[in-house]
Order: structure tokens, then sequence, then C-alpha cells
């Protein structure tokens, strides 16, 4: 394990988007392998899914031919872990926006640690390595829930590594509700109206309660050096009719800088530190310590440059829980493979939304009703 | 020049007049246009010779549909469920009175999605009786549909049935024509899930309107040991269990979802699942699937992974594609159906234990017995529990009414009894 584990390091201490395609599945297919042996011999359940997958994943001579875990297993209670009780550092828990029930991932110390370095890791390639002033359109509450932290919480606690000083505008009014708190974000735009600032927040939070209220007040808190992180799904936002473009043109008028300045980034819990952020093409990447396989619903094997599928998403960063090769819910559409004009290798893909649900359906139950008076 | 290949036969409708207009035309063809039972089979029979061709094998269902569509299947149905001498359109004696079967009018029919030729099934048993059908055809239906409709055109040169259907397209969101085509029948035919089912029957209805409603039911199967473990028939049982999983992709009600197996103090059920495994790889080399919907695929990688990792006893054979899924394990309870080829395979100690827990959610009870007398035994115990049909593996989906333990035709028809005055 303690092998296993500075491996792991090794490879997060590399440039994560530099690597060749046919390098970068050598090394995580043996790392996968390693992690996947580790798992089985920590679980007795995944040790039965693993050995009775199709392909021994032991010579299994691709990533996409190792036993993928469908991500809605790990909404399961008590969560699906590696580690006894006492590891346990961190529960993360997702939004649980579209299901009803949160998946729970359990972190130890070293999954913890991976997870923020390999966010820091990707941040740091898309808007530098220096520490600036950190505004999160969020309320503080959000940190204080101890060892139990949401989808929200995660993102923003991922991005502090970047933060000279962290302040929250926004606050909880008397109804329980979140509201913006003018008096603390107009002090914070006009203390750092000339540095380089970084801004985080759910995408539907950043819309409803900082852009809606300071553009019906045309307010513009002139803060030219901005980088702006959202992240949270498109949901809400598709309810109100609002698209991405809108979206960018509004919040950069309310900050003042350029719509470039506004990067989309996805990430889920259950594969946290490994976030893809939007590269000025507007596609997404992987980095060298995880991968995306984008799978054909009708094969499940990989789709080519163009083609649509169920996302996969594989990371060697988490070794606490089965959370190195998960079989998402969502949609992406393939854009290439190893060709983007912003210069990061590998895999190129845009999310397109979620899988629909299914509903078991036959045909059976006749019943004859004729109504009353024939 | 116009050729029955592009003649429209699915029209997008966007306006409810449309729908109106389409079933008061209907209306006036049942009225003034009466077919006969006989009439009908013999265009139906053409019908089945014309979908014959190489180019159609790959619809699921096609098979099915040209069985269905043969006057030795259909004669003998009419015949039993609306009187011996209905097939030509005469009345048939009951007793000292006589009757005969008149078409209750315009039927609407509301096919599910998940069926390829549930429009066209739906549609004949309202034919059969007479009835003119105003059809909501799915919008992934419509392409297949078209095709399935240009080839009975092509056996109907006079129009005598072509005149009597009419093929809405619309999303189903469409309240405002839903609401039309209810308002425009005069009896219904309901399929699909349970969603679906209650939004559809709930709409505007004329008072008299007879519904008939096929919702979401399951299927099973069970064996005993003398037929599983029987060297001589294990592979044939097998093919059977295979072919009622292949139609429709595992989606009818009639599709079983699990197989109970009889437990053996004799043999283990090892040999039988390797031969279960090669009749799954066979059928489909035989007949790969076209296509899936993302979320059906999604469910099948779900089940097979919580089925392992909830319980380190239990079995499972798949390939990397969601193509089939074998789930191995014991108990008596029916475990969630995921459909799209994914079959529970559960040993019981007493099949009647299984049996016994099933309910009327399970429409047919699929059986494969050595031992006539327990077999005997299992299908009283079903009857009793709510199951509808128990039939021999392998003919699970075969279309034979009762279905349901209800009449396919005689819901759509009016008896009309006749005492004579002279009496």
């Amino acid at each position: 394990m303690e092998q296993l584990s500075e491996e792991i390091d090794r490879i997060l201490a590399v440039p994560p988007y530099g690597e060749a395609p046919e390098e970068k599945e050598a090394i995580l297919l043996r790392l996968l392998q390693q992690e996947l042996s580790s798992g089985c011999s920590r679980h007795p359940g995944y040790e039965n899914y693993v050995r009775q997958w199709p392909i021994d994943y032991r010579s299994a001579s691709r990533v996409a031919d190792l036993p993928f875990l469908p991500v809605s297993l790990l909404k399961a209670n008590p969560p699906l872990s590696f580690i006894p009780p006492g590891e346990v550092k961190r529960t993360l828990t997702s939004s649980a926006t579209t299901s009803q029930s949160p998946s729970r991932v359990v972190l130890d110390a070293a999954t913890s640690r991976r997870m923020t370095k390999g966010v820091v890791t990707i941040v740091r390639d898309f808007i530098g390595t220096s520490r600036r002033p950190y505004l999160v359109v969020d309320t503080a509450d959000l940190m204080r829930g101890g060892g139990d932290l949401g989808a929200r919480g995660a993102a923003i606690q991922g991005l502090h590594p970047f933060a000279s000083q962290a302040t929250y505008c926004l606050k909880v009014d008397e109804q329980g509700d979140l509201a913006l708190d003018r008096d603390k974000l107009l002090e914070f735009a006009e203390t750092h109206r000339n540095a380089e600032i970084l801004v985080y927040g759910f995408t539907y939070i950043l819309w409803n309660h900082l852009v809606k209220p300071l553009v019906a007040e045309n307010i513009c808190l002139n803060l030219a050096q901005v980088r702006i992180l959202h992240s949270g799904g498109w949901k809400r936002l598709q309810e109100q009719a609002v698209e991405k473009a809108v979206f960018n043109q509004q919040l950069a008028r309310v900050f003042g800088c350029s719509p470039e300045c506004v990067i989309d980034f996805y990430g889920m819990v259950e594969s946290v530190g490994v976030i893809f952020p939007d590269c000025p093409a507007g596609n997404k990447h992987t980095p060298v310590f995880g991968e995306v396989i984008v799978r054909d619903p009708l094969t499940l094997e990989p789709v080519k440059a163009g083609g649509y599928g169920i996302v996969q998403v594989c990371s060697v960063l988490p070794t606490s829980f089965p959370g190195n090769l998960l079989l998402t819910e969502d949609m992406a559409q393939v854009i290439g493979y190893d060709d983007c004009s912003c210069g990061r290798r590998g895999i190129s893909f845009r999310f397109a939304g979620r899988v629909p649900k299914a509903e078991v359906r036959g045909c059976g139950n006749l019943e004859i009703k004729r109504s009353a008076g024939n | 020049m116009t050729t029955l290949s592009n003649v429209q036969f699915v029209h997008d409708v966007e306006s409810p007049a449309a729908i109106l207009e389409a079933g008061a035309e209907l209306k006036r063809v049942v009225s003034e246009e009466p077919i006969r039972p006989d009439e009908v089979i013999s265009l139906f029979e053409d019908w089945a010779k014309n979908l014959d061709s190489r180019e159609l094998d790959e619809i699921p269902g096609i098979v099915f549909l040209r069985m269905w569509l043969r006057r030795g299947t259909l004669e003998p149905i009419v015949a039993r469920e609306l009187g011996a001498n209905s097939v030509n359109g005469g009345w048939t004696d009951y007793g000292r009175a006589r009757c005969k079967p008149f078409p209750l009018g315009v039927i609407g029919h509301w096919p599910a999605g998940n069926v390829e030729i549930q429009p066209i099934l739906s549609m004949t048993c309202g034919l059969l009786g007479g009835n003119a059908a105003l059809v909501r055809i799915p919008k992934d239906l419509v392409e297949l549909t078209q095709i399935l409709t240009s080839r009975l055109a092509q056996s109907d040169p006079s129009e005598r049935l072509v005149r009597r259907i009419f093929m809405a397209a619309f999303d189903h969101s469409r309240l405002d024509l839903h609401e039309a085509m209810a308002r425009s029948v005069d009896g219904a035919m309901i399929w699909g899930g349970q969603e679906s089912v209650l939004q559809v029957r709930s709409l505007p209805f004329p008072h008299w309107a007879r519904i008939a409603v096929f919702g979401p039911r399951i299927s099973v199967a069970a064996m005993d040991s003398g037929a599983w473990g029987s060297p001589a028939d294990q592979k044939t049982w097998c093919l059977r269990m295979a072919r009622d999983l292949w139609q429709f992709d595992q989606q009818a009600c009639s599709s079983p979802q699990v197989l109970y197996l009889e437990k053996s103090s004799e043999q283990s059920t090892d040999e039988f699942l390797t031969n279960l495994k090669t009749a799954f790889e066979n059928e489909d080399r035989a007949h790969p699937r076209q296509v899936i919907s993302p979320s059906l695929s999604s469910a099948i990688a779900k089940a097979r992974a919580s089925w392992l990792l909830d319980d380190p006893s239990h079995r499972a054979f798949f390939p990397i594609g969601p193509d089939w899924t074998i789930l191995v394990g014991s108990g008596a309870d029916v475990p969630p159906p995921i459909q799209g080829k994914t079959l529970y395979v559960l040993e019981v100690d007493d099949l009647k234990d299984a049996i016994q827990k099933l309910d009327g959610n399970v429409q047919t009870l699929g059986l494969g017995f050595a031992d006539p007398e327990k077999e005997n035994k299992i299908a009283s115990i079903a009857g009793q529990r709510g199951i509808d049909r128990v039939v021999k593996l392998g003919r699970m989906h075969t279309f034979v009414p009762p279905w349901d333990g209800v009449d396919l035709i005689r819901p759509m028809v009016r008896m009309v009894r006749h005492v004579s005055s002279a009496e």
C-alpha cells in the first residue's frame, strides 16, 4: 500500500496535461490494477464483483476493460468503504439534486490529501499558482459541518490552497434562505479592486444570489483581474432558460471583466480530486492521474471522436473507497482524441446532460371498465 | 409519381382539429362500410406475406407479428371469442337466442414506446371487431410503424382497412391532442407504464367508451429439478428460455424476469447455467440488439454490480456490453425487474414457496416441468395468486387469448343478442 501511495504521489507531481496518451494509458492501467487488487482484499462484495467481471483485470490490456462501478452504488448506506471506521477522516455527500438519496464517500487521510492535491494541480494549470483573495459566493456556515462535507463545501475547500484570505459574501436570512451580504461584497470589491482575485460559487447560487440582484440594481464590482470558477451543473438554470453564453456575459458584466474569465468546471463528489474545467476551446480534458471514457450505450465500448455516450470517470486518487472506475449518470460527446487547440493532451469532450431515468414498462393487466349507464 | 413507400400513413399532428376531423371520418367509415372478420383476416393474411421479407427481419417482434396475422391463428380466436359463425359475419345460436358482434366504432390506441410492434398489434385487435383505429404513435416508433403499415397498404389496394386507420404522431406532452383523441373514440386500448396509463385513463372519454388497460406487469419462469437436471433436455430448455427473453428485448409483460430452479440434492446447477450462458450467447449472435436507451444500459450495469456487491455468494454471467446478463442466487422473492435480457436465476428448496409469494403483478408463469402432477399443483397455486397465464417455457409470448385472463377482440365489440319474437 505504501508503494502504491508513493506511485500515486509521483504521478500527482507531473504536469497534468502533458503526458502522451499511450504513456498515460500505461501508467493508469498499472496503478488501477494495483488499486483493484488492494480494494478486493478489503471488501468481499467488491472482490466478488471484480472476480466475476468478464475480463480478468490482472491481464487487461486497456483501462476500458477494467471493471467499472456504476456511481449510484455509492449511495449505499453505510457507504462502500475500504477502510475501518476509525480511519475515516471525512465523509463527503453529493448534493443529490437529481435523485433523492445522496452518494456518500469516505476519505482517509491519504485520499483526502491526494484529492486536495489533485484539484490544486488541475486548477493551477488554468489560473496559475499564486495565492490571491478568495471570494466565496456562499455562506461560511456551510463549512461548519465537522467531518461531513457536502458537494458545495468540498468544492469551496478544494480551492482554498489558492487563497490568501477567504471572504464569504452570502448569509442566511431570517427565513433561512441564502441572501447577498452587500456590505461585505462591496467592501471586498473596494479593498481588492486592482488585485488578482479568485471567485467560486455553485452555478445556480452565483446566478440567483449574486448576478440577478446586482444586475437588477445595475451594480458593477469593477474587478477586472478576476477568475471566476463555478460548478454544480446547469439543471436549475435550464429551468430558468438561462444559457451558458448569457450566464457568462451577465457574470462578466457584474464583475467588470471579460467573459473569458469565467470557467465552468465539472466535478463530482464521488470522484473529487479530478475536476474538469472548460479549456479556452470550450472542451474538457483529463489530467494524467485520471481519465474519462465515453461509452456507447449499445456496446459499452469507448466511442470514436464525435460520438455520444455514457461517461466513465477514472481516477487513481482514492484508496479508501471504490471510486477509481465509476460509470456516471452523465452523457458526453467526445470532441477529439489528442487534438484540442488548447494544447492539452488526450481526450477532449463536452458534457451532454444526464442519462434519462428508466421506467420498467409492460403490457399486461388487461382490465375492462365500462362506464355506468352502458 | 406516388408510390406506397412514400405515402405517409403516420401523420405529424399539430392541432386538435386534425384529430377530431380524422375521428369523424373514421366514424363515417365504420358506419357506412361494415367489414366482416373473414375479410379482415384475408387482408391480414396477405399483409403477413408482405411482411415476410429479409429487410424486415431485424424488426424486433416481426416473426411474432407474421404468426399473429395468419388465418390459422386468428380464425379460431375470432370463433371462440365472438361466436362460431361470427367469422363470416353470421349470428351464432346461444340457446333460444342468437348473438352477433358489432363494432364499438372508433378505437383509440395508446401504445407504449418500448415494444416496437405494439401499435400494430393493438390496432389489429380493434380492426378484427370491425372497428376503426385512431392510433397515437410514440415518436421512436414512427419510422418502423410507417414501414409496417405501408406493407398493409400493398395488400389492401381497395383500402378497405387502410381507410379505417388514422395514425397520429405527436409529443406525449400535448394534452390537447390526447384529449382530442379521447373525445373521438368509442373505446380505447391503453398500454404502458403506471404513470402514462393513469394519465391516459384520466382523459375525457365519452361516457360510453370502453377502456382496456394493459398496465405494467411482469412474468416469471420456473423449472422443476427433473426438467433442468435432465441431460437430454437441458439444452432445449435453455434455448426456450433464451427465446422468451430475446423477444421484445425482455420488455413485454410476458417476458420472464426471474427463473426459479427447484433445488436438487443430487446435482448442482452448474451445468445448466453453463448451457444457459451458451444459449444466451448463441441467441445474441443470431439476434443482436440494434439499439438501446442509455438508461437501460446504465440500469443493466447497475444491476450486475449491485447483485455481486450485495452478497459475495451471488454469481453472474455477462459480457462487458449490456447484451445479456444472468444473475444467480437463491431465494423466493422477486427482485426488481431490470429488463434488457437481464435474468435472475434463483434456486429455491420448494417451488411452491416462490409461487406463493407472487401476486397479480405477475402476468405469465412459464414452466419447464418433468413431473406433470407437480406442474398441475403449481398452476393451481399460480391461478390462486393472481397469475393469468401458465404456459410452457418458449411460448411465453404466444399471443393467444385469453390474455391476462381476458379476451382480446371481444372487449371492443358489442355482442348484440336477438331473441326471436316468434318464440
